[in-house]
């Protein structure tokens, strides 16, 4: 009996003394504890795939030149970061980087344009199969989509190279920002197993912040480096990403100060959140949509390599009407909040100049929405309450990924929104791999999912008729009218015209309605008023994060 | 030996049927690389650098002749050899799964001799009533409840992680401290549900060696109670738990699926489970063969522990 | 002490509480039903369209609420099992047995109606909501179709308004959130005739789409009780087949059998749910040959070894020399020796299906299918552990209460046919 006693206490004192020994850590205030939901796989800017993985490698690598989010023209103004200065030859193909000397790799060794040739080389090198492998096109390629480098850069002196660019390729800053990469550390490895030998090569970098330590699956901890061009005095000292997989105990720990930053808070812990003084909220406008998705081709004919259209979402006025029939106010209203916003087609509200504001949201009306359907010959003859059109019943499955709440939730409304107005439907969570690989191979008939809008712009993958070259054209959208303006697009120059442009294009997609807009998603970040400098853009909330401070 | 060679037999036989699953299945590895920001192209270059492009026998021929020579590939999220990978997440769920399995097995024979002692009293009702009470709640269940108490209500212990982010600027005392405060919820609520069912077992067999006859002749001869539990009754008890045991430590060392998702800790569980649900062919294949040995080694080691036991058991009778 | 509650009477009284409670919704079943058998002879096309699961429930429930109580009542002798008296585990197993049966009676609501969110979602037990209910266009006169939308509950109602607070004077004005609403129509109405103020009560509560959580719990019930009979029917089927052919053939099909079960009783189970679960689709019959198939092993090996000890048995083999057939030497003898530990065998199968349905659930991997899971209302509660504690300590205790039950039945069964246990 003695020994259970001795047990039980040990276990009390450790219960009871332990945490108060713990507790002093907060104290400490030179670092900043950022919440991720899942470890980086890499933080090489070649193979950052995931957008968390870009912005954390953003802070590692620099590039020539850096984006900001600019609130009051709401676009993107790039300014230079690891060039001093630029200049385009006069009939833009080519531009002169000029590169800052003050830039030393954590190894002592100088950025120099070899750095920056050998990128370009690495980045486009088919063996690599780098996150930009393939997005090179306005530069000079050999046949394997690979940088002819010898046509393509001028190399002046090491601090200044010209790159020149395919005539009539329209080039811009966004081709020439890339992380530039040590050429003195990963030129030494065979580049037909790149991927496998780069690892634990992140230690030479010339970024804001250096990695200091990479616990996997726990923690990422970069500390600033202060020989940084970007360093100032009162730059956070640390910066800890925290792998906290599960919503729920985010949330604890933000409240709890473990941690001081976290991303994607749920409208409906706001409230509480809100209440407790040392954390503030604050929230972007969203460039991520829901949609959903109906398929305007029909599945089993595609597979069968026939084009034939959906023997329900084909008609135009089927889809205006299901938009009629789901109550997306409901589901912004109940879910978002005052964060987000009805979505009425693929542009964002937050590029305000290229934004059709004469379009309104289509309003919840289930009688409108019967109407339209009886128009196009769906009734209900025979009184079993679902709708039918030359015998066949209007009958669905929605699918959506499982373990995404919003989707859930979504589709737990849609479900019954639709079954109102006498369609049949059921909603089905599919596991996202599945799910994915279903939708882009066109199976399904109708789902959930939803796009982030790429910045600057880009419409042709979404909506091309042709779906070799737009992959990303899921619902099978097919309307010439919008293939001749995404060509226009594609030609014309940023300004005015393409503006009017994206309108008369916004203004095609309202009208045939491809698939139901759902909503904007702005982007909730709640942190911690230890943060100061803090400002969140559409280009993400760690973006610039060089100038937080803590507040003593 | 012959018992290892089937053993081996199976495993190989585990291996092969999960990888004809994963080829079978829909689903692609490759879809991580499409995306409006990347190239088309690049998913397909990146199948080809798995292999994935090639007929499904000549793979599984390169597979097979792999596995012989102990290459299980490279995983596709890590981008790293697949016994690396593994090798990362191994440790912490063999530390973790022995802590608790110690645990349960030491707490619930305490709690099985107690009860024994004080038999159909007060003591032994209610422990077999809070036994079945914990054997009938879902480790989901009980997770989320004592991160509700401690970590919500209480703030006495962390609600997730391994350790705190600092724990490198810790001396090794607070260190240890740290990692421990860490394991407390955790290992609470792996173990109860073990708890439960390990005292359930010992103490019903404890009970039904005590009814039987030889017992009865045993305090006939004249030997104290005390020294027919301690030198008849427990050993008798324990060598059919073994094995139950022994499939127990199997399963644990294969990952507490639902404990490390609760908890975000980084074990076998969630590794094999992400790697499913990425589709990372190799190192579903890996994890699998991994668990699969783990397994079989636990029940080995058992049967050996239980031939011994049993030896010396009937040594015993016979002096 | 004479009185004894056995669960004879204990099953008398909770059908009688049902049938008197519910008195309205069987009553109206039947006229339903008549209607309906009426309408398949003027109109057999329409009839055949009406057929429908959710009109099925309802008809099947009514009858059989009448018709239970009659067969075990006169039946006296074969439900003599039902003489014990009540303990625990019968009470919940009763409790789960008539949740299953008779969930359209119990509930009355479907368990995924939900409407005007912003009123009703997470509402505490006990609660009940102001709402209007419009008769409009609805005749007295019992028509099929008029009765039909009375009696089966779907999962949306267009005639049915939730607010926080109802004003009825000239005109009825609602108010959510807030927002005053007006009720009107472009159709003249008579305000008194065609409106009617009422209150919704909700026993157990809301979630945060606003649905019921009581009838989710019911209906939950159908979901956890049907995987896991239907799982276990597998198991038994593979396992008790697979077991009896190895036992009984022996040589080279025994060995090959016994080394498939032992790399299945090697992998990691779970992880062999996930794997399939995850790559074939999660619908319900997925789930449930995945979980069925899971448990055969243990049963595998309980019917052979049974079955080779059997074989060695001296009545056994005088029967054989006696010529009774192969046929009837399995079922006069064999099946009496081992059901008992197949039985208690697949009790506690039938525990472990619903748990690791639960928690498949609970991972996100569960049944998407019509019905809700008790472990996918557990996971969705969780995010709503610090305000609305009700939607996780509900299923919670019923998944909880279930799985002691079916513990507690298989000990009572093991005991039973191994009195050598029996105290």
């Amino acid at each position: 009996m003695n020994q259970k006693y001795t047990l039980f206490f040990v276990i009390l004192i450790f219960v009871l003394v332990l945490p108060s020994c713990n507790r002093n850590q907060h104290e400490k205030n030179d670092r900043i504890v950022v919440a991720i939901v899942a470890d980086a796989q890499s933080l090489n800017p070649l193979f950052a795939f995931s957008f968390q993985e870009v912005n954390i490698s953003e802070l590692l690598y620099l590039s020539l030149v850096q984006h900001e989010w600019n609130d009051s023209a709401d676009d993107v103004r790039s300014y230079p970061m690891a060039a001093k200065e630029w200049k385009w030859n006069n009939d833009s193909t080519s531009v002169t980087v000029n590169l800052r000397n003050d830039i030393n790799w954590r190894d002592g060794y100088k950025l120099t344009s070899e750095d920056v040739v050998f990128s370009f080389d690495l980045y486009s090198d088919p063996d690599i199969q780098s996150r930009f492998f393939g997005t090179f096109n306005k530069f000079y390629l050999d046949k394997d989509q690979h940088i002819d480098l010898k046509k393509s850069f001028v190399i002046n002196n090491p601090y200044s190279l010209v790159i020149n660019f395919r005539p009539h390729s329209n080039p811009g800053l966004f081709d020439i920002d890339i992380p530039i990469l040590p050429r003195h550390v990963f030129s030494k490895f065979n580049r037909k197993q790149f991927a496998q030998l780069e690892k634990g090569n992140d230690s030479v970098t010339c970024g804001p912040f250096y990695l200091y330590k990479w616990n996997p699956t726990q923690s990422i901890i970069l500390r600033a480096d202060e020989k940084s061009f970007l360093h100032k005095p009162a730059t956070v000292k640390e910066l800890i990403f925290k792998v906290i997989p599960d919503y729920n105990s985010r949330i604890t720990q933000l409240k709890n100060g473990e941690i001081d930053l976290m991303e994607n808070v749920r409208n409906d812990q706001l409230r509480e959140l809100t209440a407790i003084n040392k954390i503030k909220i604050s929230a972007v406008k969203g460039r991520e949509y829901d949609y959903a998705g109906w398929n305007n081709l029909d599945p089993a004919a595609f597979n069968n390599k026939k084009d034939s259209p959906n023997k329900l979402f084909s008609s135009a006025k089927v889809r205006i009407a299901l938009t009629y029939a789901i109550n997306r106010e409901e589901i912004l209203d109940e879910y978002l909040g005052n964060n987000g916003a009805l979505a009425v087609g693929p542009v964002a509200p937050i590029f305000k100049d290229s934004y059709n504001y004469n379009l309104k949201p289509i309003p919840y009306n289930p009688e409108k929405a019967k109407e339209l359907l009886a128009e196009d010959g769906w009734k209900d003859l025979n009184k079993d309450g679902i709708i039918e059109k030359n015998g066949a019943q209007f009958s669905f499955i929605l699918n959506y990924a499982g373990g995404n709440p919003r989707r859930e939730f979504a589709a737990t409304i849609i479900k019954n929104n639709l079954k109102a107005i006498g369609i049949n439907v059921q909603a089905e969570p599919m596991e996202p791999g599945v799910l994915m690989e279903k939708i882009f191979t066109h199976k399904l008939n109708a789902w959930l999912a939803g796009w982030t809008v790429p910045i600057p712009i880009d419409l042709k993958p979404y909506w091309f008729s042709d779906l070799i070259q737009a992959p990303f054209n899921l619902a099978g959208y097919k309307n010439p009218d919008v293939d001749k303006l995404l060509d226009k697009i594609d030609k014309s120059k940023a300004g005015n015209d393409k503006n009017i442009l994206y309108r008369q294009f916004q203004d095609i997609i309202y009208q045939d309605n491809p698939v139901t807009f759902l909503y904007w998603i702005d982007n909730i970040v709640a942190h911690s008023d230890r943060i100061e400098n803090f400002r969140i853009t559409p280009l993400g909330s760690v973006h610039h994060c060089w100038n937080w401070s803590v507040k003593n | 030996m012959k018992r290892l060679l089937s053993s081996l037999i199976v495993l190989f036989l585990m291996v092969c049927f999960v990888f004809i699953l994963l080829r079978i299945s829909p689903g692609d590895p490759s879809l991580k690389f499409v995306s409006p920001e990347l190239n088309p192209v690049l998913a397909q270059k990146v199948k080809d650098s798995f292999g994935l492009n090639r007929p499904i026998p000549e793979q599984f021929v390169q597979f097979i002749s792999n596995i012989f020579s102990g290459n299980f590939g490279v995983s596709y999220d890590f981008r790293k050899p697949v016994t690396e990978v593994i090798s990362n997440h191994l440790p912490f769920t063999i530390i973790f799964s022995l802590i608790s399995f110690i645990i349960q097995l030491s707490v619930s024979y305490f709690l099985a001799i107690w009860s024994i002692k004080k038999m159909n009293g007060f003591v032994d009702r209610l422990l077999s009533k809070t036994s079945l009470v914990f054997y009938a709640l879902p480790s989901f269940v009980i997770g989320v409840f004592l991160i509700f108490i401690f970590s919500e209500k209480l703030h006495l212990l962390p609600a997730s992680g391994l350790s705190s982010y600092d724990v490198d600027s810790l001396s090794a005392g607070e260190r240890y401290a740290d990692y421990l405060l860490h394991m407390i919820l955790p290992v609470i609520t792996l173990s109860l549900g073990g708890i439960a069912v390990f005292y359930k077992y010992l103490r019903d067999n404890l009970d039904e060696i005590f009814n039987k006859m030889f017992i009865l002749n045993l305090s006939a001869f004249g030997l104290s109670p005390k020294e027919i539990t301690k030198k008849h009754v427990i050993p008798n008890a324990i060598s059919p738990l073994i094995s139950v045991a022994g499939v127990e430590l199997g399963v644990l060392f294969s990952g507490a699926l639902i404990t490390e998702v609760i908890f975000g800790l980084p074990g076998m569980g969630r590794l094999t489970v992400n790697a499913i649900l990425s589709r990372d062919y190799p190192l579903v294949v890996g994890c699998t063969f991994m668990s699969g040995l783990l397994i079989i080694i636990c029940n080995l080691i058992a049967d050996l522990l239980k031939a011994k036991i049993d030896k010396r058991l009937i040594r015993g009778m016979l002096n | 002490m004479n009185i004894r509650i056995t669960n004879r009477w204990l099953l008398y009284s909770l059908l009688l509480l049902i049938l008197i409670i519910r008195f309205g919704i069987v009553f109206n079943s039947f006229h339903l039903l008549f209607l309906f058998t009426k309408l398949i002879f003027s109109n057999y096309s329409v009839a055949l369209g009406q057929i429908d699961f959710g009109l099925f429930d309802y008809f099947l429930s009514s009858v059989l609420i009448i018709i239970l109580p009659a067969v075990i009542l006169f039946k006296r002798k074969s439900f003599s099992f039902l003489d014990s008296s009540v303990s625990f585990a019968s009470f919940s197993a009763m409790i789960l047995f008539i949740s299953f049966v008779f969930a359209p009676l119990i509930t009355n609501t479907n368990p995924e109606f939900q409407k005007n969110i912003s009123v009703t979602k997470l509402l505490p037990p006990l609660s009940s909501v102001n709402a209007v209910y419009s008769l409009k266009n609805l005749e007295k006169t019992a028509s099929y179709f008029i009765l039909k939308e009375k009696v089966v509950k779907n999962s949306y109602n267009d005639r049915l308004v939730f607010a926080d607070s109802i004003k009825k004077d000239s005109v009825i004005t609602y108010y959510q959130k807030g927002r005053p609403y007006l009720l009107s129509s472009s159709v003249p109405f008579n305000l008194e005739k065609d409106y009617v103020i009422t209150k919704k009560f909700f026993l157990l509560g809301t979630d945060e789409f606003g649905r019921d959580i009581f009838a989710r719990l019911v209906y939950g019930a159908r979901i956890s009780v049907s995987v896991g009979i239907l799982s276990i029917l597998l198991t038994f089927i593979l396992g008790s087949l697979l077991g009896f052919f190895a036992g009984y053939s022996g040589g080279i099909i025994d060995s090959f059998l016994s080394h498939i079960s032992e790399m299945f009783l090697s992998f990691p189970v779970i992880f062999l749910i996930i794997l399939i679960i995850a790559l074939f689709g999660n619908s319900i019959f997925s789930i449930i040959i995945v979980l069925g198939f899971s448990g055969w092993m243990s049963l595998f090996k309980i019917v052979r070894s049974e079955i080779i000890a059997l074989k060695g048995k001296d009545y056994f083999l005088t029967a054989k020399l006696l010529g009774v057939t192969n046929f009837n030497l399995i079922f006069s003898e064999m099946l009496p020796v081992i059901s008992a530990s197949v039985i208690v065998n697949l009790i506690f199968q039938f525990g472990n299906v619903i748990l690791a349905e639960s928690a498949l659930s609970y991972l996100g991997l569960g049944t998407g299918s019509i019905y809700p899971s008790w472990g996918s209302m557990i996971q969705s509660g969780q995010s709503y552990i610090t305000t609305a504690w009700w939607m996780i300590l509900f299923p919670g205790l019923a998944l909880f209460f279930t799985l002691f039950m079916t513990n507690s039945l298989g000990n009572i069964v093991k005991v039973m046919f191994n009195p050598r246990l029996k105290k």
